[in-house]
């Protein structure tokens, strides 16, 4: 329109002011000014046939902003006016631009990359049009590389690159306004033929490159751009011949592709020569550390080769040998340079991800040989730098001055991965490791026994002058830190939820040499950590595996003799942690083996550790000392103090090592302590005092007569029980509840039910369960009198959260209603004091919101009774309290609505954007959907209205995990309304209204696959529901739609996706039909309808 | 609001301070940061070297001066917590010359103070009394 009012010269002079106004700087400028020119662009590019002005503009204008949209208008026009252009003018549009671009060299880059990528869009447009010939772009290419001028070889590149990208399949496509399938379709042409032939087009300039001698900076910089092109070529991600949902997933992100060609390509990539350039081009470049990253990942691709290019096995080992045998050729003899270690780890990588261990096997003998000896080398040399860079960049003094912060990872951990493949090397290769670990471990724990000697005879001799220089010992626990790691990995796995065994490559191993085996002297090594194990008469005669642990806990008896020697301040709190998690490892998995669970068992490890044995009870107390000393000595080393008590939960958790555990008078002596509440076991922590007492009360459950299980009970639970009592009973309670010694009191005791809680298992929730239930009536007294203390109110709800959270599920009928009432009553006391209560702190954090979140926690673990039940109508409880008259008549559903009706109105927007309240708080209301869809009707109007408000805020704009947990809300609720048969009633509207929105979500937009089951049961629900209404999205959709070729394909997608399931009904052979049509018709027409 | 002030007992002995290792130390607790009783607002653990020994960081407001405290020790030290002795006051019953906080929080107090039904929350520490933390309870309107 503005092209048809004004003349061309008329409309440069109105673009080139708006370009100047859009250039200026802020100061010049005002908004209005700036939105006025943005306007005029927009405008000019949205103006109908603007090809002549446009052509115009970039002969004559001289302002590169406005040549810039002059090509950015063609390129739109050009796909709007498709259909309506004659094939000779688009054809000569783009003989056009390219001539442009050629004939000014001097162009500023970002104009002519725009002019290319028109160019390219107007290709790809072309490409699916059968009536029109873009094809000539390669001849002409292919000419303007062989004019041998750099300049215009490096257009050429710029075109093929621009060509490259607009076809790929990534994010780097315009938005054109076509659908995914459009997009698809010219990429699968694409890659089948002119990629191909790109690719055989940068081979020959690379291949001319690489011939010659000497490279001038200008013709090594044009070499450096079909390298790069070739990386982009060979980085392709090849779309498998299905299209539809997979490609729009793919869409979303493609990195770390694989090279997984179509077999169009086999002449092209098995031809050695290719492989061959690829090494050559490398070696030639290699100190050039620019290039060699593009010719590393070009060769680390061709080593991902896989797929449909190789007709057999046959030749895929002689394309693997071919590509090893280059590679040793390049990397044999060189110097490595620090720029390649990357590169070459990932060829290697990606050759023994891809290549099966079949075809690695079949290569020639000799060759695989050198190939897994340069391997080795290879692993070792790089290992030893990235460790040796590690400390040049930190310094080398580093470890000991470097602040670390309490969220730095430990390195068991930071480094898992490395470890476990350690591990796993040490077991396959034992015979040689054991002995290693050992001999090592033994040899630094000499020397750090001595080192820590000399230092207390200095301290002796001179107590003042206390500087000691702590390299060497610093030196010493780092060595030792990482020998025990390796040797953690080494001998057991950590396993969750399941029994740790002995790995079987240790086990065979010590059987193996279990006859050369002298079982007194092993035991001896065993049971003296004290003593040099060397200074035991025929210490070689002893088993390996039992002497590196016999090794480690000499490294722990050094460690407490230091302790001993006032010589803590000395010792590393890193080390004693490494002990106490190693031995927790190694205890899981050896101690008390059960010798069920394995086909044979070496007769060192059941003589040393196995049932009914001196070994093991030894151990046993030597271990309980050891967390003894560690938690009054280490009490103020937090994570060392938790792995501490870990290791005592590990010697209990098992009936029967804390058989054994019970027996040690330490184990009396501990729980006393703790009851008591003396130092040092009070300055433990709170989550550490939790598992202390988690830990006591599992050893209460050990085997034991009745007088002494009564005696541990009386000594264990009773005080706590009693102590709390005298506080809260005390008239003046009231009064002297906010003294400190009295709030002490009570926050131990309640950390304490939280912890006693934490120990439920299946046999001891009877006893567990009425203890408990006496102090939860306590404890609602106690939200009265400390309402105006959150933290304490916090506790009170933590205890309740725990109880919930370990014992509902055991809970019987009976048991259940009491857990509920009391819970009902915590709610409502809360409820009574925080109603229109707002609290005024400086602070608004997430933890301010602590209450909310442990109530809806509370509530979540209220409701999981309804998916995990063990009870069996009370029969943990049989004997425990005679058939009591269920008359009462509390249910969750009561307490849970209960509580939704505290939560909801609290929930603000705002609260929704902490993440751990946002994920909790939908949680709750899916489980509450799921579990009580009857109830959700019968909610007062506000709150119903933001229940559903809440679950289209999360459809809409919240995680994919919200999304899906809503979607899954969806179903019961619309069921629910199925059921109910009211077509007037708010919940009914509402189903209707989601309808729509899971509509649009699976139809329309960019849909995320893991979402697809949730979203298709949720929609086919509301179909049910709401058929008219569905048939009416469908009808309005296919309206919309102008080519009638994409008319009937969406049509009959739509009618395939219902034939099975009309009319739709509630019945689950139909809702599994429509789901697996729902899969056809997304792979069908998902694509037709997701525009970019 | 229930609770009562008892303005006949001395009770001196509730004040005070008394040693508290480090790292029994919790956050919204109360130390003695050089010289005045904080509220402690951040407290981060930290080590010099892997194996080195913990130190603790604190972060304390002072409650009187509203000022702000940092310290850095060894875990196993020894610090003085100030004891404390909280009372809960009704607004309408506060007397005049209690002293108020500077800052937001006073500031807070005195916007809201001529709206009966509510409660304020006074502790009294090493023989000071402040007002900490403020309740505003709206449930009559």
């Amino acid at each position: 329109m503005m092209a048809a009012a004004l003349g061309p010269p008329e409309v440069i002079a109105q673009l080139e002011n708006a370009a100047k106004v859009l250039m200026a700087p802020p100061s010049m400028v005002n908004n209005e000014q700036r939105q006025h020119a943005e306007h005029i662009f927009l405008s000019f590019r949205k103006s109908k046939s603007p090809f002549a002005v446009c052509k115009h503009i970039l002969e004559t204008s001289k302002v590169d902003y406005v040549l810039f949209q002059a090509a950015t208008a063609i390129m739109e026009a050009v796909v709007r006016e498709w259909i309506l252009l004659e094939k000779g003018s688009i054809e000569s549009l783009r003989t056009f631009l390219l001539t442009y671009v050629l004939q000014r060299p001097n162009l500023q880059k970002y104009v002519r990359e725009q002019i290319l990528l028109a160019v390219a869009v107007i290709v790809k447009r072309g490409s699916l049009d059968k009536s029109i010939d873009c094809k000539s772009i390669f001849h002409e290419v292919s000419q303007l590389i062989s004019s041998g001028n750099p300049t215009v070889q490096t257009l050429a590149c710029s075109i093929l690159t621009a060509l490259l990208s607009e076809f790929s399949s990534s994010s780097k496509t315009s938005n054109i306004g076509l659908s995914m399938e459009f997009h698809g379709n010219c990429k699968r042409i694409f890659q089948e033929e002119d990629l191909r032939q790109i690719f055989m087009l940068t081979v020959e300039v690379l291949q001319e490159f690489s011939r010659r001698e000497n490279l001038n900076a200008q013709m090594s910089s044009v070499f450096q751009r079909y390298l790069a092109l070739a990386n982009q070529v060979l980085s392709w991600n090849f779309l498998p011949p299905n299209l539809g949902r997979h490609y729009i997933a793919m869409f979303e992100s493609s990195q770390n592709v694989m090279l997984k060609p179509t077999e169009s390509w086999r002449e092209t990539l098995l031809d050695s020569r290719v492989m061959e350039l690829f090494f050559t081009v490398h070696r030639k470049i290699r100190e050039d550390s620019d290039m060699a990253q593009d010719s590393l990942q070009c060769l680390a691709q061709l080593a991902s080769l896989h797929g449909p290019i190789f007709p057999d096995e046959g030749s895929q080992v002689d394309y693997l040998a071919h590509f090893i045998e280059g590679l040793l050729n390049t990397i044999n003899g060189i110097e490595i340079e620090d720029s390649e270690a990357v590169g070459i780890s990932s060829i290697i990588s990606n050759l023994i991800t891809v290549f099966p261990r079949n075809v690695l096997t079949a290569i020639p003998n000799e060759l695989f040989s050198s190939f897994v000896n340069c391997l080795t080398h290879l692993t070792c040399s790089f290992g030893r730098s990235a460790a040796l860079e590690e400390v040049t960049a930190n310094g080398v003094a580093s470890r000991e001055e470097e602040e670390i912060s309490e969220l730095q990872e430990d390195d068991r951990d930071q480094f898992s991965d490395q470890l476990a493949s350690v591990g796993m090397l040490g077991r396959i290769a034992a015979e040689h490791c054991i002995p290693l670990l050992t001999s090592l471990l033994e040899e630094r724990v000499t020397r750090l026994h001595g080192q820590l000697q000399r230092h207390q005879q200095q301290l002796l001799a001179s107590p003042v002058s206390g500087t000691v220089d702590n390299k060497m010992l610093d030196d010493l626990y780092e060595d030792i830190h990482w020998l025990i790691l390796v040797t953690g990995y080494l001998l057991a796995d950590d396993t969750q939820g399941e029994t740790p065994l002995i790995p079987p490559e240790i086990m065979e191993y010590s059987i193996k040499h279990s006859s050369e085996v002298d079982i007194n002297t092993t035991l001896q090594i065993l049971g003296s950590p004290g003593e040099k194990a060397s200074s035991i008469p025929g210490y070689n005669r002893t088993d390996s595996v039992i002497r590196l642990l016999s090794a480690i806990l000499r490294v722990s008896e050094v460690e407490s003799r230091a302790i001993r020697a006032d010589l803590t301040h000395l010792l590393s709190p890193q080390m004693g942690k490494d002990i106490v998690w190693f031995l927790k490892r190694w205890a899981k998995t050896y101690l008390l083996v059960d010798e069920k669970l394995y086909d044979q068992i070496s007769l060192p490890f059941s003589t040393a550790f196995g049932a009914d044995t001196e070994g093991s009870q030894w151990i046993i107390g030597y271990l309980l000392q050891k967390v003894i000393s560690n938690l009054s000595v280490w009490s103020s080393e937090q994570d060392l103090a938790s792995d501490t008590v870990q290791l005592l939960v590990t010697l209990v958790e098992r009936r029967e090592r804390a058989n054994l555990v019970i027996q040690c008078e330490n184990w009396w002596n501990l729980a006393k302590q703790f009851a008591r509440r003396s130092p040092p076991l009070n300055f433990l922590s709170s989550p550490v005092q939790r598992t202390l007492m988690k830990a006591l009360v599992l050893g209460g459950f050990a085997h034991m007569d009745t007088e002494t299980k009564q005696q541990y009970w009386t000594e264990v639970l009773q005080p706590l029980q009693q102590r709390f009592l005298r506080v809260i009973n005390q008239d003046n309670f009231q009064q002297m509840c906010q003294q400190e010694e009295v709030k002490q009191e009570i926050t131990a005791t309640l950390e304490a039910l939280c912890g006693i809680a934490e120990a439920t298992q299946i046999d001891n929730v009877a006893i567990l369960f009425n203890f408990l239930m006496d102090f939860l009536t306590n404890c609602i007294g106690l939200m009265e009198v400390y309402k105006n203390t959150p933290e304490t109110v916090n506790l009170i709800i933590e205890v309740f959260v725990e109880v919930a959270h370990k014992q509902i599920c055991y809970l019987g009928e009976s048991k259940a209603m009491n857990l509920y009432e009391a819970c009902l009553t915590l709610l409502q006391v809360y409820s009574k004091n925080n109603l229109g209560r707002q609290r005024i702190d400086v602070t608004a954090e997430e933890e301010q919101y602590q209450d909310l979140l442990l109530i809806m926690e509370l509530l979540t673990n209220l409701l999981s009774k309804e998916f995990i039940d063990f009870s069996d109508t009370d029969e943990v409880f049989r004997g425990h309290e005679p058939g009591q008259a269920a008359n009462r008549s509390v249910s969750a559903a009561d307490v849970v609505l209960y509580g939704v009706n505290l939560i909801l109105p609290l929930m603000s927007q705002d609260l929704l954007k902490f993440p751990t309240l946002c994920n909790q708080y939908y949680k709750l209301i899916t489980f509450i959907c799921e579990i009580f869809p009857e109830k959700i009707p019968q909610l007062p109007e506000d709150l119903f209205k933001s229940l559903m408000y809440s679950l289209e805020l999360g459809m809409t704009s919240m995680s994919s995990e919200v999304c899906q947990l809503c979607l899954e809300a969806l179903t019961p609720l619309a069921e629910q309304c199925a059921k109910a048969q009211e077509t007037d009633s708010p919940l009914f509207l509402a189903t209707r209204h989601f309808l729509k929105l899971v509509f649009d979500m699976l139809v329309l937009q960019k849909h995320n696959t893991e979402m697809t089951t949730a979203a298709g049961e949720a929609f086919y629900t509301l179909v049910c529901l709401h058929q008219a209404e569905y048939s009416e999205l469908v009808e309005t959709l296919l309206s919309s739609q102008q080519d009638p070729v994409i008319y009937q394909r969406l049509a009959d997608a739509f009618n395939k996706l219902t034939a099975s399931s009309t009319p739709p009904t509630l019945d689950r052979k139909q809702k599994m039909a429509f789901l697996k049509s729902l899969e056809e018709f997304m792979a069908n027409v998902g694509g037709l309808l997701c525009v970019k | 609001m229930e609770d009562e002030i008892d303005f006949t007992t001395g009770d001196a002995g509730a004040f005070g301070t008394n040693p508290m290792q480090c790292s029994a130390l919790r956050t919204n607790g109360f130390v003695v940061l050089k010289g005045p009783p904080s509220k402690i607002v951040e407290m981060s653990t930290s080590k010099t070297g892997k194996h080195g020994h913990a130190k603790v960081h604190l972060v304390g407001i002072d409650i009187f001066m509203v000022k702000k405290y940092e310290d850095i020790c060894p875990s196993t030290h020894k610090m003085d917590a100030p004891n404390i002795k909280r009372i809960d006051y009704q607004t309408g019953e506060v007397c005049e010359d209690l002293k108020l906080p500077e800052g937001e929080l006073g500031k807070d107090i005195e916007g809201k103070y001529d709206c009966s039904h509510k409660a304020l929350q006074i502790n009294g520490i090493m023989r000071h009394e402040q007002t900490v933390q403020v309740w505003i309870n709206c449930r009559s309107k």
